[in-house]
């Protein structure tokens, strides 16, 4: 998957290059807005992550240009202004996904990763991690012989994070998905719903599957 | 005493004394011709006419002079009310907005070019604190990217200690703080400066209510602490459904991490009135009674003693009074402290009951 990186903030760009490599992206950076308008159009890439504030052009004209020019590559929205207003605006100049700033890396990997997936993602309604299964229509979930009741919100959260299974999940997607808050409540409330879903699914069982990644999120796996 | 009661007061006394001369004097003048002259019947009668004058005359004269001097005075003092109510209309929001001026040039008209300038450079200077700590929060962002983004580099070196790598991890979580709060600044800041536009419709705030119980009740599990929900009346409000629910989200965070182990909290939504009344009541510390005013101030983190337990950046409470008044609703703290702490919001209740 090849990925097109535009931000004016060398470090940043750097770091966010080294971690999209780590992970087996092709990555190309520029730090203009008019070279990333250029670029974008010269390459056909799997996906953008293009900063809001950028000098000669800013993220969002750079945006606005490629649709204009039928340009469907999916593009991920990095800010420092974090407003819920310029996510909403973000989305509708033709963004696929948004992230503010300081973001945490993990985070950034895991939504450039979804943006090669958007539209093919699986919709299969029987789930499976190792012995753990969820069924998305009939809303049981069991481990080995064992079933447990969830409730919705814990249904929801484990149905994240086993369609994410093998890839960390950052608590600003969780929150997203399974809260629907797009801002950050500033509560540790995903934390005290993992670990009452860690008692439910991996209490008891061998391997433990919920692992906490400290600093990034959580992730499912074996 | 009103200026106007007191000039009219004085107006009169001066009429009245200026009668009694008047009076006097002719009284006097007459009496003197008395002595001199032998014709006593026409000074006499002059004598009677006098006092029926005074009496007749002068006194309606002083009533007139009064009601005119009572008009005058009102019509004097009209503006400088005017001037009043304008300038009791005043806060820190609409320094912007120009007081009328008559223009006519008079002490009045001077007076309010004066308070106008005067409000033009405190608006200006307020202006430039909130652009400064917008400017700075933003400022910030940058940094602080960096540094998590390298931090978060270097957690993923496999040759690293298990010290080194506590050490890193502290970082983090520091810098995981520090964003919080230049969040909860950014986000004040944006709504001082009015960038924030709400998205209103009408919302089922009993929903969001209930919704809300059932995460308070799973936050409050840790500590041991039981949410309940007496009543939950169907209300419908229009206003901002995230804005709506971040305000329930962190009155309820609020109560269940200010409040001692074992505690309670009692949510309930009903009508009082003719408003939506959400109250949220807990067993906690409380804040003493001095401190009360201030628990809607920025960084405001209550009693010294056990702040320092308490995660949070010591927004919470300015962003939910913030989302409130968005709302053109209230929002009440009252602490007994050792016994209960009730945050009241009151919020017009919309009467389109479609969604």
């Amino acid at each position: 998957m090849r990925v097109l990186v535009v931000e004016d903030e060398k470090k940043t760009a750097s770091f966010i290059r080294k971690a999209l490599q780590a992970e087996g992206f092709a990555v190309d950076v520029c730090h203009r807005g008019d070279e990333a308008l250029t670029a974008a159009c010269a390459v056909p890439f799997d996906g953008i992550v293009l900063d809001i504030m950028l000098p000669e052009r800013d993220g969002l004209s750079v945006l606005r240009q490629l649709r204009e020019r039928q340009n469907r590559t999916p593009v991920l929205l990095l800010s420092a202004r974090g407003a819920v207003n310029e996510r909403v605006e973000g989305l509708n100049a033709g963004a696929d996904d948004y992230l503010p700033k300081p973001f945490v890396i993990a985070e950034l990997v895991a939504r450039v990763r979804a943006l090669g997936r958007r539209g093919n993602e699986s919709k299969s309604t029987l789930l499976r991690v190792a012995n753990l299964t969820l069924d998305t229509v009939s809303h049981r979930a069991q481990r080995g012989e064992k079933f447990f009741d969830l409730t919705a919100r814990e249904f929801r959260l484990l149905e994240f994070l086993m369609r994410s299974a093998g890839r960390i999940c950052g608590r600003m997607s969780i929150i997203e998905k399974v809260w629907d808050y797009h801002f950050d409540p500033g509560t540790n409330l995903v934390d005290v719903y993992v670990k009452r879903l860690r008692e439910k699914i991996d209490d008891g069982f061998e391997p433990k599957l919920l692992h906490t990644v400290r600093g990034a999120g959580y992730v499912l796996k074996e | 005493m009103k200026i106007r009661t007191r000039l009219t007061l004085w107006y009169a006394a001066i009429l009245i004394v200026s009668l009694a001369v008047i009076g006097a004097g002719t009284y006097q003048e007459i009496s003197e011709q008395l002595r001199h002259d032998h014709s006593k019947r026409i000074w006499e009668h002059a004598l009677d006419e006098t006092s029926e004058l005074v009496l007749y005359v002068g006194l309606p004269a002083i009533l007139l002079g009064l009601a005119g001097g009572w008009w005058i005075t009102r019509k004097t003092l009209a503006p400088v009310t005017a001037l009043t109510e304008a300038v009791e209309q005043k806060h820190d929001r609409n320094l912007h907005e120009r007081l009328p001026r008559s223009g006519n040039g008079d002490e009045l008209d001077r007076l309010t070019e004066v308070f106008n300038d005067m409000t033009s450079r405190l608006d200006n200077s307020f202006q430039r604190i909130r652009e400064f700590t917008l400017h700075a929060s933003h400022e910030l962002k940058t940094p602080l990217t960096v540094m998590r983004g390298e931090l978060e580099t270097a957690l993923r070196e496999d040759n690293l200690t298990e010290p080194q790598k506590e050490l890193l991890l502290s970082q983090v979580d520091e810098i995981e703080r520090l964003t919080k709060i230049v969040d909860g600044l950014t986000l004040l800041t944006r709504a001082d400066t009015g960038q924030i536009n709400l998205d209103f419709a009408p919302v089922r705030l009993d929903e969001l209510v209930r919704e809300n119980v059932a995460d308070a009740k799973i936050l409050g599990q840790p500590h041991g602490i039981q949410v309940s929900l007496p009543a939950c009346e169907e209300t419908v409000v229009s206003g901002d459904r995230d804005r709506l629910r971040q305000l329930l989200l962190n009155l309820t965070d609020n109560a269940i991490k200010y409040n001692h182990p074992h505690g309670t909290v009692t949510i309930s939504l009903a009508h009082s009135n003719g408003l939506a009344e959400f109250k949220i009541e807990n067993t906690g510390p409380g804040v003493s009674k001095e401190l009360q005013p201030r628990v809607f101030e920025r960084f405001f983190r209550g009693d010294a003693s056990h702040s320092q337990a308490v995660e949070g950046c010591g927004l919470g409470l300015s962003i939910a009074q913030w989302i409130v008044l968005a709302h053109q609703g209230s929002i009440e703290f009252v602490s007994r402290p050792g016994a209960l702490t009730t945050v009241t919001v009151k919020l017009a209740i919309a009467h389109d009951k479609k969604r």
